[in-house]
């Protein structure tokens, strides 16, 4: 049971990636193998066994409340393509994308 | 001088330059002539910064002998892979998504190295983001394998093994996610090392998959890798996953219990690797070392599991190139397009289909099955060794199935390049100190052994790859092989 | 409310933790610098950058949670929230998802004439802003394109979320109102709505009466981003009547994200939640567990100030009026003005009294709040001590009030200059007094057959004689002896 064209479609959006259709049954077979190939894992009894989120047992460490310099706005904007006023310029934003979740 | 200064390692360099009996100027130029001899055609660097080099060589001409000696990598030219970051010069990570991209900072580990006194002589090629066994996969052109030209390097750590390999220099930093240190190394004939998770700060080493990358350093001479590792290592503030200096200090007592894990080296295995590994094991037993057969059943598993943690943490850390706020931007009239764009034309073909992939492994109704599920297995994996080393010192296994495969040969098929990760993708599952030795030759080409340890242990490790130093082939150099 | 349905509120309020520096990376979180002046290659989402936890948001987010009776895990971890958007730098934010910092805690109500209610909180979890967007073009949806500031990006912020506990607007008032008091005795925010440093977002639904499945699948309208309490409540109040009316007319309610126009009262469809975020939630690998010993939660819940609920029985136990508590309590500073001005005054009521009505007046007209109030609380103690001994009549501490509030001198002295003070000085003040009785004898003649009233307005005359300055109980007294004495010498 390999992803759809349309599955695919939908992945490539959410990550932000065009696929032309050209592409796309190369890309769906490649994804499909490997899909196939991991599907192995569904074999094993992992009920119990926790995950390894981290390979090492550490806390989090913590920094003190303290104020760094920050990079000028120059160098905060050098490698930008668009810089206006001192900020990053996008285009136009179509309300129906959604996006700005917390802001 | 009886040799070239690019042939000595770098201790001796440094202690010649110590001593007064040469200067930084001439080792940078030696190397440099030997770069620029070398590398128009095995291709191992994105960028040379000859002047800085030159500029940071005249400088330590004029330390004294304390300032050179209180700097163990004074007078020493190193490379560094180019998805670690630097302020100087640019860093692409092989991507025309960062094409251009230069950063406001320099890597922690590149801020030791300068530290450290070693000189650096500029950036090298990988697979895009680190993304590929073989540097084929960089954007801007694939690098040679210094001993059969027509081969692959390895990857994805491949400039960096080549330069090394090829002398134009005798140190260069790598970067491992399931392999990326170890399987060039193995496949160019020098010594690589992935430390334990941890051991090495992050910061600045454009994440690929997270839970899984550490830098380490690649050499010809286990002594000069265990200089780079000592002056790398450590904690940093910057990083939280940065382990707290608790190397395992335990000496090491002899005999060494060697465990041979037999998954390694059933089905798949080169014959003639299996040849060259065997005589290795045999050489061990005769030095009086004990040789264990021992298991890790899940190893099987790795792959699979190794093939989703990997891309589904690739696809995060992936999402920031998006034309905004540096890197490569196709203008666009609204912004979906120009995220779609830019990234569709930033990113190679590997990444897209490792960011799909992981995407897919990430989203709802998947994540249980994908994810998590091979976090689990991740989990399994750390017990095999766990339980393994109750009862050996070091696990030694192949570095590779196959030795260096031809340009062009696997880039149409992934999962098979996938599936040649097999032997080092478990070191960075479980997080354990892991060193790829050049063994043996089969086929003409170099072949790695690979020695793990048990996480923490990375200088037992060391001490042990020093000590077996004397099994392995002296170091020699690709001269005059031509493709 | 019409019967045929039950409202069902919750909100979920972002609150800004007034740390120095981010929440991982040490760029200042001062509010209103040159944009893209406080960043870094950690806000910024550099390559190869990672987060390290900020101590002191730790701490704060910890004090919010005890404070609002919430639960502290032991062992919390940060997961990754993705999407695309371009306030938001690394694409992801770093959030904490199944494993939030707090669960399980409370705010009390208590809507009028009711009992006290209890609002539950589900989770209080910490994550990091977004940046800010400016477009060019009056709005969004016509702008021509939008800047990025990224000062905000990576300040730290708790989410608190409330359970779907509130049954109206006011409720929802009440619980944000509430909420803000609480985090303003623990002084962990600025608590700014108009800056953002705190944002509520409304998830408001109609369950119909005989509705039994969950509340999670009735279809619910998220209002995103209003900008103050009573645009929250205006907000709701709007839906409700909305969704009332859909449903009313057999209309389906469809589950999106409204935003709020504040001049027209009115919500507007944002999106569509149908086809709802894909988060992709995920561990944070690049910062492992965070984990708090119960010790040190314990000595955060010590260290907590005294809140709103013990505020309140303090302060009825004082026997000042319910309306006069709750005004205090919810504000702070107020309360804060107060507490300093108690200990050196006798009369809790009069204080409260004076504070609530004269000073706040003051205050309202100057758009200064009772934290930066010229009149410091001793000075204010000094002026109703001047009434209690009967230096002053109320009308003329008005006057020094005004005075105090201009100058910022202290009472007595305000009294010296303007030459200020009560005749007490009662054969002065009987010269008055007879004045007044002759020039108004068929008021005294009133007042003799039984008018009570009378006596008053010859006491209004007498004030007016002295320009207020006479002591009305005193002139009361005066005026009732010559009358008397009046009448026996007449007599
Ligand atoms: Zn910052």
């Amino acid at each position: 049971m390999g992803l759809s064209d349309q599955e695919i479609l939908h992945v490539a959006r959410l990550a932000r990636l065009r696929l032309t259709t050209a592409e796309l049954p190369g890309i769906r077979r490649d994804l499909n193998r490997v899909l196939d190939y991991v599907s192995q894992l569904q074999a094993l009894d992992l009920a119990d066994i926790p995950p390894t989120m981290h390979v090492v047992n550490m806390e989090m460490p913590l920094r003190d409340d303290v104020v760094a310099p920050s990079l000028s706005v120059e160098e905060a904007t050098k490698n930008a393509p668009q810089v206006e006023a001192g900020m990053f310029k996008v285009p136009r934003i179509v309300e129906s994308e959604g996006g700005g979740d917390d802001g | 001088m009886a040799k070239s200064l690019w042939m000595e390692d770098a201790v001796t360099l440094h202690e010649l330059f110590v001593a007064g009996e040469v200067r930084a100027t001439d080792i940078v130029e030696h190397h440099l002539e030997r770069l620029n001899a070398r590398d128009p055609v095995i291709r191992a660097f994105l960028h040379v910064a000859a002047e800085q080099a030159r500029a940071q060589a005249a400088v330590q001409d004029r330390w004294s002998p304390a300032e050179r000696a209180e700097r163990p990598l004074s007078g020493v030219p190193v490379a560094i892979k180019d998805n670690i970051v630097t302020e100087t010069m640019p860093t692409t990570a092989a991507s025309r998504i960062l094409q251009n991209f230069y950063a406001p900072y320099n890597a922690t580990v590149v801020d030791k190295l300068y530290e450290a006194g070693a000189i650096v002589i500029g950036k090298t090629n990988l697979d895009e983001f680190a993304m590929g066994s073989s540097t084929e996969h960089s954007a801007f052109y694939p690098t040679r394998n210094p001993w059969a030209l027509d081969r692959v390097p390895g990857g994805s750590s491949g400039g960096s093994a080549a330069a090394v390999a090829a002398g134009m220099v005798p140190l260069a930093l790598g970067s491992d996610t399931g392999g990326s240190i170890r399987q060039p190394s193995a496949y160019c004939g020098i010594i690589g090392m992935k430390p334990t998770y941890g051991r090495v700060s992050r910061y600045g080493l454009i994440a690929f998959a997270s839970s899984l990358d550490q830098i380490g350093p690649m050499a010809r001479r286990v002594r000069d890798l265990r200089a780079l590792y000592d002056v790398i290592a450590g904690p940093d503030p910057r990083d939280a996953t940065s382990l707290p200096d608790t190397t395992d200090a335990t000496p090491l007592s002899r005999p060494w219990r060697i465990g041979v894990p037999r998954e390694y080296f059933g089905e798949g295995l080169d014959p003639e690797i299996r040849h060259v590994l065997d005589r290795h094991l045999s050489q061990l037993r005769a030095e009086g070392h004990e040789i264990r057969d021992i298991s890790l059943p899940h190893t099987r598993f790795a792959i699979a599991a190794y093939y989703l943690i990997a891309p589904a943490e690739a696809s995060s850390n992936l999402s920031r190139y998006d034309g905004i706020r540096y890197g490569f931007r196709r203008e666009s009239r609204d912004l979906v397009t120009l995220y779609e764009a830019t990234r569709d034309e930033g990113f190679g073909p590997e990444v897209k289909r490792r960011i799909l992939l992981g995407t897919h492994a990430l989203s709802s109704g998947y994540y249980d099955a994908y994810y998590l599920t091979a976090q689990k297995v991740r989990t399994l994996i750390r017990r095999d060794f766990d339980d393994a080393f109750h009862t050996v010192d070091f696990v030694v296994t192949p570095t590779t199935p196959e030795v260096a495969f031809r340009l062009g040969e696997r880039s149409d098929d992934p999962l098979t390049m996938y599936l040649g990760d097999i032997y080092t993708v478990t070191a960075n599952l479980a997080g354990l100190p892991a060193i790829s030795l050049p063994v043996g030759w089969a086929h003409g080409l170099p072949v790695g052994v690979q020695w793990l340890a048990k996480p923490l242990a990375d200088h037992q490790l060391l001490e042990a790859a020093e000590a077996l130093e004397g099994l392995l082939p002296p170091v020699r150099f690709p001269e005059e092989v031509e493709g | 409310m019409s019967a045929a349905f039950d409202v069902i509120i919750g909100l979920e309020v972002h609150v800004e933790l007034k740390t120095a520096s981010k929440l991982f990376c040490g760029c200042s979180t001062a509010f209103g610098s040159a944009p893209n002046s406080q960043t870094c290659p950690v806000c910024l989402g550099m390559p190869g950058v990672l987060p390290v936890l900020n101590r002191e948001a730790v701490r704060l987010a910890v004090r919010s949670a005890l404070a609002l009776n919430c639960t502290v895990r032991p062992y919390s971890k940060f997961d990754r929230k993705q999407y695309f958007y371009p306030d938001l730098p690394k694409a992801y934010q770093i959030s904490q998802y199944d494993l939030p910092l707090a669960e399980y805690g409370w705010v009390n109500i208590r809507p009028s004439g009711q009992d006290v209610k209890r609002v539950g909180i589900r989770r209080i979890h910490l994550e990091e802003d977004a940046g800010k967007l400016n477009h060019l073009g009056q709005r969004l949806g016509d702008a021509v394109g939008s800047l990025v500031d990224l000062n905000r990006a990576g300040v730290p912020l708790i989410e608190i979320v409330s359970e779907p506990d509130m049954r109206s607007a006011e409720e929802a008032r009440l619980y944000l109102t509430e909420l803000r008091a609480v985090l303003s005795y623990l002084d962990v925010s600025d608590l700014r709505m108009e800056e953002g440093s705190l944002r509520c977002d409304a998830n408001v639904s109609l369950r119909p009466r005989g509705y039994t499945g969950s509340l999670e699948e009735l279809p619910r309208v998220e209002i995103k981003n209003v900008n103050s309490i009573r645009n929250v409540q205006r907000g709701i109040e709007y839906e409700i009547a909305r969704q009332a009316e859909l449903l009313s007319r057999g209309e389906r309610i469809v589950r999106e994200t409204r935003g709020f126009d504040d001049v027209s009262g009115r919500t507007y469809s944002q999106r569509s939640k149908e086809e709802a975020h894909d988060y992709r939630y995920f561990p944070e690998p690049d910062l492992p567990p965070l984990v708090l010993q119960s010790e040190w939660i314990e000595k955060e819940r010590a260290a907590l100030p005294p809140l709103p609920d013990a505020i309140r029985q303090d302060l009825i136990a004082r026997g000042i009026p319910d309306k006069d508590v709750e005004v205090l309590v919810l504000d702070r500073e107020a309360y804060q003005y107060w507490k300093e001005a108690s200990p050196a005054f006798s009369d809790d009521r009069l204080l409260v009294n004076w504070m609530l009505s004269d000073v706040s007046r003051l205050l309202n007209a100057q758009g200064r709040t009772f934290g930066d109030c010229p009149v410091r609380p001793r000075q204010l103690v000094e002026l109703l001590t001047l009434i209690q001994e009967g230096t002053l009549s109320g009308r003329m501490a008005k006057e020094v009030l005004d005075a105090m509030f201009e100058t910022g001198q202290d009472a007595k002295t305000v009294v010296k200059q303007k030459g200020l003070s009560q005749i007490t000085d009662e054969s002065a003040l009987m010269q008055v007094v007879q004045r007044v009785l002759e020039a108004h004898a068929h008021v005294v003649e009133d007042y003799l057959s039984g008018k009570d009233k009378a006596l008053a307005y010859l006491v209004g005359q007498v004030m007016k004689e002295t320009r207020g300055q006479a002591k009305p109980d005193l002139v009361n007294r005066l005026l009732k002896e010559a009358i008397r004495g009046g009448q026996t010498v007449s007599g």
